[in-house]
């Protein structure tokens, strides 16, 4: 009895250890196959420790690449603005050079001088220097902006006489009657060539020649069509 | 007696192990350890048992002080980042061979012994070769 009573108490241990064994290889087993099939839940905290850190730490390296691309952007932003506004203020300065080269289409106010072969008499003929006198006189009186028969007279321009009857300007044939367009201040272009008695015009109408003058308050001046440029004068360095 | 407390502690265990909720995975760890440890135990057990000096306080103190010691190894280990469980694996699953070694002998030389004897009974003869050799 007393041997069969030692017995059950070893028994009833033993039962518990292997109920307690059984258990936990159960939980065991369970919570493998369970974590098995959420692979997210598979991780172990120290992975997940060390992953949250890589994140936190990934999360810092892109918020400061963030600020710094934000940063560089501001300044492209910047620079763009400027460049704009150099690239606003370079084509102002372009407009401005090929109004004063001639390479735009001009009006206002101005006056037009037409002069017109007399076929009477030798000295009725309009030649080439009587419009480079023109064109001379109208500069001394303030022109900015002079056409003959719709050549624009620029720098380079040239009036030559090619025959009897046409006048070489810029490379074009011209023939009377010459309409020589100018824009510019109209009281001083009009006394800068009405003089009386040493006047342009009443010196060329002296002469024998048909010189009249127009004043407008719109004078369209069309645009240089040849091209500007050197081929040999190169800029001193 | 024993045998049928073993039977009805895991099948009673194996119940309510299936309806206990999962334990996080970062102490699946620990518990596998603790398991091994166990076994080991129970192993250790039933060869001291064969050799006769098996005692429940040492089994029961074994039971629970291995895996205890083992889960304290595992942690440390992951604390000093050394797979210290590694060790403790190796101790317990090497012992288990060793005590399971004994047990088949034992078992083995039993069955033999039997199968010996029956024979021996037949034919009323003895054999003097004595013990067959290990295995």
């Amino acid at each position: 009895m007393k041997i069969k009573k030692q017995e059950l108490i070893i028994s009833i241990i033993i039962g518990i250890m292997f109920c307690v064994l059984t258990i936990i290889i159960f939980v065991q087993s369970k919570t493998i196959s369970y974590t098995d099939i959420n692979a997210l839940e598979n991780m172990q905290e120290t992975e997940l420790r060390k992953e949250i850190t890589a994140i936190k730490t990934k999360y810092t390296e892109a918020l400061e690449q963030l600020e710094e691309t934000n940063a560089m952007i501001k300044e492209y932003e910047e620079t763009i603005n400027t460049d704009k506004e150099a690239s606003v203020l370079l084509e102002s300065e372009l407009e401005k050079s090929r109004n004063i080269l001639g390479k735009n289409t001009v009006q206002g106010e101005g006056i037009i001088v037409t002069l017109v072969d007399v076929e009477v008499g030798k000295y009725g003929k309009i030649t080439a220097n009587d419009l480079i006198e023109l064109v001379n006189e109208l500069r001394a009186a303030g022109a900015e902006a002079i056409s003959i028969n719709g050549n624009r007279i620029v720098n380079i321009s040239y009036i030559v006489d090619l025959s009897e009857t046409y006048i070489g300007v810029n490379g074009e044939r011209i023939v009377s009657p010459y309409e020589v367009k100018a824009i510019g201040d109209i009281t001083y272009l009009e006394s800068g060539l009405s003089q009386k008695q040493y006047g342009y015009i009443d010196t060329k109408v002296n002469e024998g020649k048909d010189v009249t003058l127009e004043k407008s308050d719109n004078v369209v001046i069309n645009a240089y069509s040849g091209t500007l440029s050197f081929k040999y004068a190169k800029e001193v360095e | 007696m024993i045998i049928i407390a073993i039977v009805i502690g895991c099948v009673l265990g194996a119940l309510i192990g299936i309806n206990m909720p999962i334990i996080p995975y970062t102490y699946s760890r620990y518990l596998a350890i603790a398991i091994v440890a166990a076994l080991d135990s129970v192993f250790g057990a039933v060869s001291s048992n064969i050799k006769g000096n098996f005692d429940l306080k040492i089994f029961i103190s074994g039971f629970f002080g291995n895996a205890i010691l083992s889960i304290t190894l595992t942690w440390l280990g992951i604390k000093l980042n050394v797979d210290i469980y590694l060790a403790a694996i190796v101790v317990f699953a090497g012992r288990m061979f060793t005590n399971f070694a004994i047990i088949r002998r034992y078992y083995l030389d039993k069955w033999m012994q039997r199968r010996r004897d029956k024979k021996n009974e037949n034919e009323k003869k003895t054999m003097g070769k004595g013990r067959t050799s290990k295995v």
